[in-house]
């Protein structure tokens, strides 16, 4: 499809719906997943004079809807300051799990054999408690798992996206798991 | 925190002696890093199925969008 052949008015009813999924698994909340795509579109709008065709229409505003989530991400993440005395008041730490004069796993948050693990992913409730896991998840955690394993952005990526010191990316993405490994056993996983 | 950073390099890589150790003696440390590896697999897997199978966008919205991609 050219420029020419753009007709953004048509853009909604030919991949609203798409974009909306898409913007909706990554940021769980149906105004704000509207919102990124609305904000999509606009962008498209404004740069329709470059878009040069090299690639569809619909993977161009994907791209854009991807770039709009990447800086919603950075908003809600940088919401919260990040020096490792805040990485600590948000949420549970390293104490919370492990005995902090030998750094063994403490007898409550020592990990469980999760039985059922391999069948779980087809069930659809595992998805639903993974994404209300993830959204307990402090703003900055939240921020780092989604880029680091939706979005798939390398580790230099984030840090840079989110202004983060290379130590503290990876403080914030054992914590985000070990938190999101406790609410999905809390939530029943591993049980018979 | 290691284990982190292990997941994260290529899997050509092999994993350093010292943590292969640990893993070797530390059971829970060995089902935490299974686990750990489940966990981003599984949030990619939710991620995409909502994609594919979440709600569509409703008219509301999409008219409020025609008429300000209209209004340019």
């Amino acid at each position: 499809m050219t420029p020419s052949t753009s007709v953004p008015a048509q853009w909604p009813d030919r991949y609203g719906d798409e974009l909306y999924r898409f913007a909706l698994s990554r940021v769980s909340d149906s105004d704000v997943a509207e919102e990124l795509v609305q904000e999509a579109f606009l962008s498209a709008l404004d740069g329709l004079a470059t878009f040069r065709a090299e690639a569809s229409e619909r993977t161009w505003l994907f791209v854009i809807l991807r770039r709009k989530i990447i800086d919603y991400y950075r908003r809600q993440a940088r919401a919260t300051h990040v020096g490792l005395d805040e990485i600590s008041a948000e949420g549970p730490t390293e104490a919370d799990f492990f005995v902090p004069k030998n750094g063994h796993w403490t007898s409550q948050q020592a990990p469980t054999s999760w039985l059922n693990a391999d069948a779980a992913l087809e069930q659809q409730e595992l998805h639903d408690i993974l994404q209300r896991c993830q959204k307990r998840l402090p703003a900055q955690q939240g921020a780092v798992f989604a880029l680091r394993f939706i979005e798939e952005l390398s580790a230099e990526e984030i840090c840079q996206e989110l202004g983060l010191s290379s130590a503290n990316y990876w403080i914030i993405v054992h914590r985000a798991k070990l938190q999101l490994r406790r609410c999905l056993e809390k939530h029943g996983l591993g049980k018979d | 925190m290691l284990l982190e950073q292990q997941a994260d390099r290529p899997a050509s890589e092999s994993m350093p002696a010292s943590l292969w150790l640990h893993l070797r003696y530390c059971p829970y440390c060995s089902r935490y890093a299974k686990q750990t590896m489940l966990i981003a697999e599984w949030a990619r897997a939710s991620a995409a199925r909502q994609t594919s199978t979440g709600p569509a966008l409703s008219d509301a919205a999409k008219a409020r969008m025609r008429e300000r991609l209209a209004a340019g």
